[in-house]
């Protein structure tokens, strides 16, 4: 395996950690779309510490990408300029809007509903019970609307990023952009792809929330999300179906061959995911679930490679020389080792039992 | 409608202004949450505790917007530029990837600070705002050098095809002006934190004197403190810079000064005001040595000079009135620091000659108007200075992005419509703006804790 081999390796890794993280967060803030204050508070509980350090795998993926085949960034940033400036309107709207309505509301009125959440919920902002702030009073204005946004942009930005991965499936996308800004997504599979990723967030989102529920012993969010994560797992299993049918000729063959682990993956964690939730095991079925979405992407990672736009440029091709390459993939792969173990020790902190 | 180039430049500057002006936020405030918390820790004073508290809530907006609004710059690269990121993502590659994983590590200690007031011991909450500062700082620095490998790329070489390809990966960190330009940009963070920082809270003294507590002093002094103390080091960083410039880019150089004409002897324009020869004594310590200016460059290859010079005037006049306001401050604080020495031993039985002289100066500085006035104008200076940075920077490298190798439309998309881009972009960023500022208002209101009760005034106002 030559470091370029790596590089891409590690594209991909970076990939699969941003579906999974980033878009379990895209599905919390569909989620978030709600009337109920203790179910949108669970979104924010959930969301507020991990959102940032998930979203830099997006980043990570861009910077990979631009550095180890600098030629396939070029080609993707003049192929894919709709759904990526929408993914990127989406990007800026929900990470904004997160955090104005999270600093931007009130927050003396924040747990007076399910007495069970109240310890909980509150530690988000337990800043605001010692400096004294929380009489500060009103709440910005605007703030409820940026709690709309928040949830409108959580759904635009999987969407479009679906399109996208459906759009280099199909192999309509030309390397100089000639194939059109919109026309090449307006097709059945992009669309499918989106609807797909969307559900996928959701489904996932949902999964994780039931067990972090489960973490607050609040009962009614448990259930209510134990059942959505069934309907959007099974919604998802009926999308990724009724897209076979849409493949090219080229990527379903690939699929049956060297995709096939990858999709035999997707399918046992899919179902998995379905049955340990029937079980009420929430917290294996995170697993499980997670497996559904990654075996996805590899199915379609392998199923477009050795090409990046099929037909048109080949992967290695558009790669760094291979002395750009080496060191690049050691401080990655170093990068990684920090960060990895930094993230775990995170999550343990924070999701320890609340003090 | 404006055409393509125009629009596509346009669109990166809003985005580069946008970015540059949060983030030096984000880059700057940890350092002061990590000095508060830890006099809090040492001193046992709430004061410091609470300040730390309220600024690491500033800095979880101000994080979350850099961050979104730096994911917008490193795709929008591509959008725009998508020619020069694919001849040269991998020569810049490096930069982004520590940057990168310093984003990681900032984003994952700052959760951890956020969100373990209550579940990290005191002392190990505050050792989790040390990586913050730190990667904070780094990503900016490593970013930077990006930028400096524009200014003067190092490490290409012909490659088989005729194009050139780049063969070092620590390129941007050996571009000739990298150093001084990561000096240059970490101190303008700190001073940008830190009097805007030191004016939020001189204006709410100036509005409402019953703040001129020891909160609203200690907030002040740990801005002013910062800001004030880079202001005589980056006048000597960006003497530095400007020397590099002038060996390294001499049409950036000949822009920033405005020469036309190639001199021996050249003349230090300084305002209105011509000193001869001073220039080429600064530059080369011999005031007949020879300054090229803009008729040594051949016409196609010149920069706009007007924007470029004027940025650069406006810059280094504001870099010398904050230079002249820290003199004034540490002059107020050793005057008011003596008096009150003074007073005490007074007070202990002492005869002090020229008590009334020491009781004038036994005012604190955040008790004279002027004083906070002038801290009040000193918030958004060092904003207006980064940006103008920026400019004579970046336009002083024109008609390059990547210098003496890749001319601007050059690297531009073959996408059209990017004026929509533009318009749409800037009714964005100007509805986050409007509502950001309005969120760090809410976040800055509220109680703030008490002065200790008066059995221990004297030490206090010494703190402070």
């Amino acid at each position: 395996m030559t470091a370029v081999d790596g590089l891409g390796l590690v594209i991909f890794v970076g990939l699969a950690a941003y579906t999974v993280l980033g878009g379990a967060d895209f599905g919390a803030g569909l989620w978030d779309l709600s009337r109920d204050r203790a179910q949108r508070d669970l979104v924010a509980r959930a969301m507020a510490p991990v959102w940032e350090a998930n979203h830099v795998w997006l980043i990570f993926v861009v910077i990979t990408l631009f550095t180890g085949f600098p030629g396939a960034f070029g080609a993707l940033s003049r192929a894919l300029v709709a759904p990526v400036s929408v993914a990127l309107l989406g990007i800026v709207l929900r990470g904004a809007a997160f955090v104005f309505r999270q600093y931007g509301g009130s927050h003396d009125t924040h747990d007076t509903h399910d007495t069970h959440d109240t310890h909980d919920t509150h530690d988000t902002d337990d800043t605001d019970d010692t400096d004294g702030s929380s009489g500060a009073g009103r709440p910005v204005r605007g703030t409820a609307l940026w709690g709309r946004v928040f949830a409108i942009s959580s759904l635009v930005t999987p969407f479009a990023f679906g399109t996208a991965a459906g759009a280099l499936a199909l192999g309509t996308l030309r390397a100089d952009g000639s194939a059109g800004l919109w026309a090449p997504y307006l097709a059945p599979l992009p669309l499918l792809a989106g609807l797909l990723a969307v559900t996928c967030c959701a489904y996932l989102a949902a999964v994780y929330l039931s067990r972090d529920a489960e973490r607050i012993e609040s009962p009614a969010l448990v259930a209510r999300f134990r059942r959505r994560a069934l309907s959007t797992g099974v919604l998802a299993g009926g999308l990724a179906l009724a897209a076979l049918p849409l493949l090219p000729p080229a990527l379903g063959g690939a699929l049956r061959g060297v995709g096939l682990p990858a999709v035999l993956v997707s399918a046992t964690g899919g179902v998995l995911g379905l049955v340990l939730l029937w079980r009420r095991r929430h917290g294996l079925a995170r697993i499980a679930a997670a497996c559904a979405p990654v075996g996805l992407l590899a199915g379609w990672a392998l199923g477009v490679y050795p090409w990046v736009l099929p037909g048109q440029l080949l992967l290695a091709e558009s790669a760094a020389p291979p002395v750009i390459a080496g060191p690049v993939l050691i401080v990655l792969l170093s990068g990684l080792a920090v960060v990895a173990p930094s993230y775990v020790f995170m999550l343990r902190v924070l999701r320890a039992g609340a003090d | 409608m404006i055409d393509d180039l125009t629009a596509a430049r346009e669109q990166m500057e809003l985005s580069l202004s946008f970015h540059i002006v949060f983030a030096v936020l984000g880059v700057g405030m940890p350092w002061l949450m990590l000095a508060a918390e830890w006099r809090g820790l040492r001193t046992g004073d709430p004061r410091w505790t609470a300040l730390a508290r309220r600024w690491s809530k500033a800095v979880a907006v101000l994080f979350a917007v850099g961050a979104v609004s730096g994911t917008v710059l490193s795709i929008e690269f591509g959008l725009l530029w998508p020619v020069f990121m694919a001849r040269f993502g991998s020569a810049i590659g490096l930069s982004f990837t520590l940057e990168s994983f310093a984003f990681f590590i900032e984003a994952i200690f700052l959760a951890l600070y956020l969100y373990g007031w209550n579940r990290l011991s005191p002392r190990v909450h505050l050792l989790t705002a040390v990586p913050v500062a730190l990667s904070g700082m780094a990503s900016a620095l490593f970013v930077t050098t990006a930028n400096a490998w524009m200014n003067g790329p190092v490490g290409l070489v012909t490659g088989p095809t005729g194009g050139l390809v780049a063969t070092e990966p620590l390129g941007p960190f050996l571009a000739p002006t990298a150093g001084p330009q990561m000096v240059h940009m970490g101190l303008a963070a700190l001073m940008c934190t830190g009097l805007a920082v030191a004016a939020v809270y001189a204006f709410a003294m100036l509005r409402d004197p019953a703040r001129r507590n020891g909160y609203h002093r200690r907030g002040l002094a740990a801005g002013a403190l910062l800001g004030l103390t880079c202001a005589p080091l980056q006048v000597l960083v960006g003497d530095w810079a400007t020397r590099v410039v002038a060996d390294v880019q001499p049409a950036k150089f000949a822009a920033m000064e405005s020469l036309p004409r190639t001199v021996d002897g050249a003349p230090f324009h300084a305002g209105p005001f011509e000193i001869p020869n001073a220039l080429s004594l600064l530059l080369h310590f011999d005031p007949d040595a020879r300054v090229v200016g803009m008729d040594a460059i051949a016409p196609p290859d010149r920069p706009p000079v007007a924007v470029v010079h004027w940025s650069f005037q406006l810059m280094a006049g504001i870099g010398t009135a904050l230079l002249a306001l820290a003199a004034w401050a540490l002059w107020l604080y050793l005057r008011h620091r003596r008096a009150v020495a003074a007073g005490r031993a007074e007070a202990a039985g002492a005869v002090v000659a020229g008590r009334a002289r020491r009781a004038a100066g036994a005012v604190h500085p955040t008790d004279r108007r002027a004083f906070l006035l002038a801290m009040v104008v000193a918030g958004p200076a060092p904003f207006v200075a980064l940006l103008a940075g920026w400019i004579v920077t970046e336009v002083g490298r024109q008609p390059w992005i990547v210098y003496r190798v890749m001319r601007v439309p050059e690297a531009l998309t073959s996408q059209t419509g990017l004026a929509t881009y533009l318009y749409a972009t800037a009714l964005i960023y100007l509805v986050l703006a409007v509502a950001l500022v309005a969120i760090l208002r809410r976040i800055a209101r509220g109680a703030t804790p008490p002065d200790p009760t008066p059995s221990t005034p004297a030490r206090d106002e010494v703190a402070a």
